[in-house]
């Protein structure tokens, strides 16, 4: 090989590659600036500068028709005392400690069961995909008639003796109501996942440990549920962050003044207090409190990553 | 001894247990699929009945069994519901979402392919720290910026509205997408990484500026990418529900979700023309997801995966 001396040193000394030297690529970072340019004013105009601005809002308060009054943490204290904001914390966190875990149980066995190389397997997965693309609004318009006391599963479930419950109205049954049909249409996304994750793992491994004498048990323990780590890491924060922010069920769901405002969650709260009731301040508050929570648990559940998700 | 593994009649008397064993697998197999259908078939319950309803007449929907036939396949739902309204028909707010969503998803695929070019391809300071910064905005909830956000749009001055400003207007709905964004910046990213370099360092040589290898390389190689982030772009607006709800105020300008949820209002208990309502209203998303399931199933995958 003849390769000229120089040019191998220059490879070597800056493994970056050209940055060190001056050549034809010194001009790059305004040609990077014109290619981020949109997605810098974006940055600052419609997400990081707005979250600043979200928390200088909710110092005030603000109906949009006078100027807004400066009052400290005047609506952080009234959010603690008022009912109904304390009624949406307690729906959200009850939405989303029980629909994560159970979305994705239940996703991870659905993708291990259409985990299968036999004909016609996409046509059956299509099946199970649909819920993907729906749109919130209409599912929750077509769950409302499911669980409509003359709906089907009053229906069904009276062949087996069980006396119509009316889903929705009651405030006990209305949020698991809610929180199974949200699995229903948040199911698709993490099989796909899981999924691909389960077809990411080489055949040898559990050829190796069924050799070791591990039955079906044993390859989902140990080969199974460890490499799908990632993929369950993952879907994790997606369900989390998702579940924190679920608003187009609630609206559809809560919106014909059903149980007096027993499925309320933040972000209806947000969209209530600011968008119907202008107190600009109030929701700016509650969304602030919206991006802690979401944050600390994002956080704390990014620290348990070492604990338990293993990277190949 | 060889001779006696030679007479075992493993060779010379399989035929009843072969057939046994191959009924059995056929068993097997037929079972899978019965169980894989019957799931697949619970899990379309919910279409199933809205489209059963949707054909029915109401005094049906409340006197029969659930899960009886339609005694006749009542249409006509499907034209009440069309003409519901006054002045508005459906089709408009079809064509209120589409134009909306389809501006969003050229905004996203204009914008995020170029930052994502940048982030993949350029060399420059502080791309590290951008590119997080650009991620972490994927865990803010963007309800989270409502209040900023809709104060700034009533800040720009418009005179075809009433109010004046933005509000009102259809253009809060898209125009943050000619802005970048996390999720098509970062799929994209992903993609252009895949591509070897040695492609950019080649036209390079040739004098080929960042825009031009931009424009005549990468773009070219990312279609089934950029297809992707389109496909989702566009699902996205579609089935937005929050953001038209606060932005739009007459019912012609209304999308979809929100003509959907307003119709709810005005047609409480006629469940069959509800439901085709509701049925139309998926048609369009059911229909791209059948056309281009792939493209979706690589989304989630590809940003999933290699996170």
């Amino acid at each position: 090989m003849t390769t000229l001396p120089g040019v191998r040193a220059a490879r070597t000394a800056s493994p970056d590659r050209p940055r060190s030297h001056r050549g034809p690529r010194t001009g790059e970072a305004r040609w990077a600036l014109l290619f981020l340019g949109p997605t810098l004013i974006g940055l600052a105009l419609l997400s990081a500068g707005p979250i600043l601005a979200t928390l200088g809002i909710s110092l005030t308060s603000w109906d949009m028709l006078t100027p807004p009054q400066f009052v400290g943490l005047d609506n952080y204290a009234q959010l603690l005392g008022d009912g109904r904001f304390l009624t949406a914390l307690r729906n959200t966190f009850f939405y989303t400690a029980v629909s994560v875990p159970l979305g994705l149980v239940l996703a991870l066995g659905l993708a291990m069961a259409v985990n299968q190389q036999i004909r016609g397997i996409s046509w059956i997965r299509t099946m199970y995909f649909l819920p993907l693309v729906t749109s919130a609004t209409a599912v929750a318009l077509v769950w409302l008639w499911i669980y409509s006391p003359t709906g089907i599963l009053n229906h069904a479930l009276g062949v087996f003796g069980v006396s119509p419950q009316r889903w929705v109205a009651d405030p006990t049954l209305a949020m698991p109501s809610i929180i199974a049909m949200s699995i229903w249409q948040g199911l698709p996304v993490n099989v796909i996942i899981f999924l691909a994750g389960l077809q990411a793992i080489p055949s040898e491994y559990y050829d190796a440990v069924s050799v070791d004498g591990a039955g079906r048990y044993g390859r989902f323990r140990y080969i199974t549920v460890p490499l799908l780590t990632p993929s369950i890491f993952f879907t994790g924060v997606l369900a989390l962050i998702g579940a924190f922010q679920v608003f187009d069920q609630i609206y559809v769901m809560a919106n014909p003044g059903k149980p007096g405002g027993a499925t309320i969650t933040l972000v209806y709260f947000i969209y209530e207090s600011g968008f119907r009731n202008f107190h600009m301040g109030l929701a700016s508050a509650a969304a602030w409190i919206l991006f802690l929570i979401v944050a600390v648990f994002t956080i704390l559940y990014f620290r348990t990553q070492n604990r338990w998700v293993h990277y190949k | 001894m060889s001779a006696s593994v030679a007479s075992t009649p493993i060779h010379h008397a399989p035929a009843g247990r072969r057939t046994r064993r191959r009924a059995w697998r056929l068993l097997r197999k037929t079972a899978l699929y019965i169980a894989l259908v019957a799931g697949g078939v619970a899990m379309m319950i919910p279409f199933l009945w809205m489209l059963s309803t949707s054909l029915k007449t109401r005094a049906e929907v409340f006197s029969s069994a659930p899960f009886s036939f339609p005694t006749g396949l009542h249409w006509e739902n499907y034209s009440t519901m069309w003409f519901a309204l006054p002045d508005v028909t459906f089709g408009t707010f079809f064509q209120n979402s589409l134009v909306i969503a389809s501006l969003a998803t050229i905004g996203q695929l204009v914008t995020c392919s170029m930052a994502a070019y940048a982030f993949a391809v350029l060399d420059f300071p502080g791309k590290r720290i951008l590119f997080a910064l650009i991620l972490a905005t994927l865990i803010i909830p963007f309800q989270v910026v409502l209040v900023p956000n809709f104060v700034l749009y009533r800040s720009i001055p418009w005179p075809f509205s009433d109010s004046g400003n933005w509000i009102g207007t259809n253009l809060p709905l898209w125009v943050w997408a000619f802005f970048g964004g996390a999720f098509g910046t970062f799929l994209l990213r992903q993609f252009f990484l895949a591509i070897p370099i040695d492609l950019a360092d080649a036209a390079r040589v040739d004098g080929a500026n960042p825009w031009q290898i931009f424009r005549h390389i990468y773009l070219p190689l990312a279609r089934p990418a950029l297809a992707t982030v389109a496909i989702f772009q566009f699902m996205w607006s579609w089935n937005d529900l929050l953001d038209p709800l606060i932005y739009l105020r007459d019912l012609s300008s209304y999308t979809t979700t929100v003509g959907l949820a307003f119709f709810q209002g005005e047609y409480v208990g006629n469940w069959p023309v509800m439901m085709a309502g509701a049925l139309v209203s998926l048609l369009p998303m059911i229909i791209l997801f059948l056309v281009a399931q792939r493209y979706f199933v690589r989304g989630i995958t590809i940003s999933g995966l290699k996170g």
